[in-house]
């Protein structure tokens, strides 16, 4: 019927990258009334897994990056932007 | 206080097909739960067909045409995904908008001052010229322009507490001033209108909530901005486009309401009302998907609108 119904990778399974653009892609199609009535439910509680998804991955960045910043030595490694883009 | 309440037997054949959620089972556990509340006092009233020049008022004649041409003699016809007709849906659909039209004309004639419509299908999704969301004409809006044109009201609110947003209403009115929208939604969701910032002609009045919102923190958004909005336009009748799938149970949102809530807002707009508009309040029907939690807070609805005895 509508492609919310269709079959999606498990969230678990998508890289940060792809988990946040296919949010957008969902937050964008309701925003846009593309998604049925009966369907729109689904989608919500897809684009609510992968938010959530993504804010784990973040949480993780940052304990790697504050693992680095506390190494051995003591001294302050590469702060977070210098690794971004 | 007694209280019209509305209904048909069409209401119970109208089926969009298996599995669909706008079934002929919500209806049926309606009609139970309100008979086997015996403190009900409700005056039963069968709900006539809308007549043509009420639903032109709000659509196009190609609209209404278009819609009732799709009836099928036999099987389904689809509109689109989640909007299909079987036999009965024509008769269904003039029904539930005939029915709000003539609360209307009961509640401003008096002597009764609240009416409930008990029909499906609803009608707050369905546009001008589109059918859409489980609706093909838009009930409540019929109702509010009959008052407007047929009784001279001077203004109408129309609360809209259904968790989809009202597109279809607010498109009707939003160039309206005699009209004040408003409606309190799940976002994003379907129908993915209503936003904040959509204010018509300062007539309407979109509160957007989360998913996960819960009872209280739905009170407090009524209370900083749609409860002010209605007493300050002063309306001469309430109309309420009553969904119950802001229901925690409800299979189709992810607020987190109980029956009581329902309860509450009826409550609220009652001392509007009374406060405003001689006591009168027109309800109708619209979500709630949930068979049994729908049932449980229809009945708080109509003892909070005052039918008891």
């Amino acid at each position: 019927m509508s492609e919310a119904t269709e079959k999606h990778a498990p969230v678990g399974s998508l890289s940060f990258e792809d988990a946040l653009r296919e949010l957008e892609t969902i937050v964008d199609r309701l925003d846009r009334g593309e998604i049925a009535l009966a369907q729109s439910i689904e989608a919500y509680e897809r684009g609510t897994a992968l938010r959530q998804h993504c804010e784990r991955k973040l949480d993780e960045a940052r304990l790697r990056v504050e693992r680095i910043s506390r190494g051995p030595d003591g001294v302050e490694t590469a702060p977070l932007d210098e690794d971004e883009g | 206080m007694s209280l019209r309440f509305y209904t048909h037997p069409i209401a119970l054949k109208h089926d969009p097909g298996p599995g669909h959620p706008e079934a002929p089972i919500r209806m049926q556990m309606i009609l139970r739960a309100v008979d086997d509340a015996h403190d009900l006092d409700i005056v039963r009233q069968e709900a006539p067909e809308a007549r043509r020049d009420d639903l032109v008022r709000v659509h196009s004649a190609a609209h209404v045409g278009n819609v009732l041409d799709q009836v099928p003699r036999s099987g389904l016809m689809p509109i689109d995904a989640d909007t299909w007709l079987n036999p009965f849906t024509g008769e269904a659909a003039l029904r539930s908008a005939g029915a709000v039209a003539a609360a209307v004309d009961a509640v401003v004639g008096g002597p009764d001052r609240r009416a409930f419509v008990a029909m499906r299908p609803p009608g707050h999704h369905a546009e001008p010229g589109v059918a859409m969301g489980f609706c093909f004409f838009n009930n409540i809006a019929v109702g509010a322009a009959r008052a407007l044109e047929v009784h001279g009201l001077a203004r109408v609110a129309i609360l809209d507490f259904d968790v989809h947003h009202g597109n279809g209403t607010e498109a009707i009115f939003d160039s309206e001033p005699r009209v004040l929208y408003a409606s309190i939604h799940q976002a994003p969701l379907f129908p993915g209108t209503g936003r904040e910032g959509d204010t018509g002609v300062g007539n309407v009045f979109n509160t957007p909530v989360r998913g996960g919102t819960d009872g209280p923190a739905w009170r407090r958004a009524l209370e900083d901005r749609i409860l002010p909005a209605i007493d300050a336009f002063a309306p001469d009748l309430i109309m309420l486009s009553a969904g119950f799938d802001a229901h925690a149970a409800d299979p189709l949102a992810n607020v987190r309401l109980t029956e009581a809530d329902f309860g509450w807002v009826t409550e609220r707009m009652v001392e509007l009302a009374e406060r405003h508009s001689n006591g009168r309040i027109v309800s109708t029907l619209e979500g709630g998907y949930d068979p049994d939690a729908l049932a449980r807070s229809v009945v708080c609805h109509l003892r909070a609108l005052g039918a008891t005895t």
